[in-house]
């Protein structure tokens, strides 16, 4: 009945679905047996067990390494046993982090939240895996994630040219390939104070422009702490979708006039992942997806998501490098015929680059501050050509790094007006250069600190 | 070794019936050079001046356990209910392996039953409950004398000793 086991291969048993148990023994030889809320995969070597209370089996660890880890698939109901020794204790980072909300999930299932709380992730080498009971239950289909569908999305990305059809393609290979149908793409701001969203698949209301701060649920944990996170069940604690209201309660109001733009999010939804899109160590921003389905996410399909994000992360880093060099690049400037009908009275709040077309809030930020050169340089000397050279070297938009994120900003301010604004259209024109469109006169009014 | 050892506690009446009822019961013992095994029981019972207790496992998933509790007598067990985490962890150092009875095969066949309806209100189906729990048709006895005690319910009281 025992044979060997790779963990790779049990890697469902290390979800939290099933609770595990730990035996140890104290330096005097007393064993000890306890129930362990989570038993976290960390590589083909080593698992990580939520350190939640100064345990006995806390103590005993620290006394005498030796563990035994029963774990239980979640399908079949078969036995897995782990001798393992513990090593270490991991108190902060990207370990921690991830265990932390996957526990956070796991104690919403349990009914445990506000009692399960991870203070450390103890970290065990696992020198053997046996089977000690096997059922007859078949485990379910094997994971949608396979290499051949990571592979076919990695070429459907190296098929894009430029960063819009990137993350469009992105999240529609997540779509078709992988059926993850909730996603989106949220991009870091250069300063680090916020991820805001710029393409997103499967939600009623895009939330282009929609913000989070680094830190707040599975989408700034992911962001601040560089690594995948996930969850299972829905929980409070991880809800982006409360700290989102919270925020547009407490941020929100800008000039009196509501200026957030709600995160997209499915109400029901149960289990979330995000990663980290990374640029060599560079974060460039976090892809999201989620499901009402609970446990959808699974190790494999955060591998695949992994690689996806690694790829599309370095596939921006290169249109980066190629739009810095083709946008330098002279621009043709014609004059546009000038629109016809009753104008439209546009605001700017110089406070905070808020921009209102009518009386619709638009955009704010760096994004509102192209927008205002953009309609400034229409209305004054009828322009509609435009690059993205002469935005980065615009002393007035003030990009927080020039080499950094224009394409982003454009992407999101061209989705936002697609949604919002009939009146006023950016149309990509070829590599860093682009054409405003304009079909009702422009009124602009810029409203100071002081009015 | 627990403070304890050698002095027989006993159960109050409640903890008694609570170890016999719908619990997981999870056995480990540890061997000479003090590795720790485990494995899953498939009941218990209490003797009448509930001082000693009688748990139930399955021969052939036990590992190291029954030769390990035959070397040096030590065992400790873990009881818990899953749909309410109410766990408490007993301790021992005169464990034995005794004989199975029929009344032994009847509290085994009625902590099945027990289990897997208790997993099923939290959730679990039931024949994923049954797999997991199994028939179990070789029963192991291992019977030892109350040392030790402990609160094991999650939160910041686990780990403290029953009051006797």
């Amino acid at each position: 009945m025992t044979q060997p086991i790779t963990l790779h291969s049990i890697r469902a048993c290390l979800e939290g679905a099933v609770p595990a148990v730990v035996a140890t023994c104290a330096g005097d030889g007393t064993p000890n047996v306890s129930y362990i809320s989570e038993v976290h995969y960390v590589d083909p070597g080593h698992v990580a067990l939520s350190y939640q209370f100064f345990s006995k089996t806390r103590q005993n660890v620290l006394e005498n390494p030796r563990a035994t880890v029963l774990v239980i698939h979640p399908d079949t109901g078969a036995q897995y046993k782990l001798a393992a020794g513990y090593l270490r204790t991991e108190d902060s980072g990207p370990l921690f982090e991830c265990m932390k909300a996957k526990l956070a999930g796991i104690a919403s299932h349990a009914g445990m939240t506000g009692v399960f709380r991870l203070r450390g992730a103890d970290v065990y080498r696992v020198d053997s895996v046996t089977q000690v009971y096997r059922t007859s239950l078949t485990p379910a289909a094997a994971s949608a994630s396979s290499l051949a569908q990571v592979r076919c999305c990695i070429e459907r990305l190296s098929a894009t040219s430029d960063l819009a059809s990137l993350l469009d393609t992105l999240l529609e290979s997540l779509r078709d390939v992988l059926g993850i149908r909730h996603s989106m793409v949220l991009m870091r701001e250069p300063t680090g104070q916020a991820l805001y969203t710029v393409a997103s698949r499967g939600y009623t209301a895009s939330g282009v422009g929609a913000e989070i701060r680094p830190g707040e649920g599975v989408i700034g944990a992911a962001a601040l702490s560089r690594t995948p996170i996930r969850i299972a069940h829905a929980t409070s604690e991880f809800g982006y979708g409360r700290a989102m209201r919270d925020d547009a309660t407490r941020l929100g109001i800008t000039a009196g006039i509501e200026s957030a733009i709600p995160l997209p999010g499915l109400p029901e939804s149960q289990s979330q992942i995000a990663v980290p899109i990374l640029a060599g160590e560079r974060l460039l921003g976090v892809l999201f997806a989620e499901s009402i389905e609970t446990g959808r996410f699974g190790y494999d399909e955060e591998d695949a998501l992994v690689v996806v994000a690694r790829h599309a992360g370095s596939a921006v880093a290169m249109l980066e490098e190629g739009e810095a060099i083709d946008s330098d690049r002279p621009v043709a400037r014609s004059a546009a015929p000038a629109p016809r009908g009753a104008p439209i009275r546009v605001r700017r709040y110089v406070e905070n680059d808020s921009i209102f077309v009518g009386d619709e809030y638009m955009i704010k930020g760096v994004a509102g501050a192209i927008l205002w050169k953009l309609l400034r340089d229409f209305v004054n000397e009828g322009r509609t050509e435009f690059s993205n050279r002469e935005l980065r070297l615009d002393p007035a938009i003030r990009l927080p790094d020039l080499s950094e994120n224009l394409e982003a900003r454009l992407i999101l301010l061209q989705r936002r007006l697609e949604e919002r604004c009939p009146s006023l259209r950016i149309e990509k024109t070829g590599r860093g250069q682009f054409r405003l469109h304009v079909n009702r006169p422009l009124t602009l009014a810029e409203i100071g600190r002081h009015q | 070794m627990d403070q304890s050892k050698g002095k027989a506690l006993q159960l109050d009446a409640d903890h008694a019936a609570f170890i016999q009822g719908a619990v997981s019961v999870v056995v480990s013992s540890r061997n000479s050079q003090h590795v720790p095994d485990v494995v899953r029981g498939c009941g218990c019972r209490v003797s009448r001046d509930r001082r000693r207790v009688t748990v139930l496992v399955e021969a052939a998933r036990t590992g190291s356990v029954l030769d390990d509790i035959a070397t040096n007598g030590l065992i400790a067990v873990v009881f818990s209910q899953p749909s309410t985490h109410r766990t408490i962890q007993l301790k021992g150092s005169d464990a034995r392996i005794t004989r199975v009875t029929g009344a032994d095969r009847g509290i085994a066949q009625r902590h099945l039953r027990a289990w897997v309806q208790d997993l099923q209100l939290i959730g679990y189906a039931a024949d994923f409950a049954r797999a997991v729990r199994g028939e179990a048709p070789d029963l192991v006895a291992v019977t030892f004398t109350l040392a030790a005690a402990y609160l094991q319910t999650p939160g910041p009281a686990a780990g403290q000793r029953l009051e006797q």
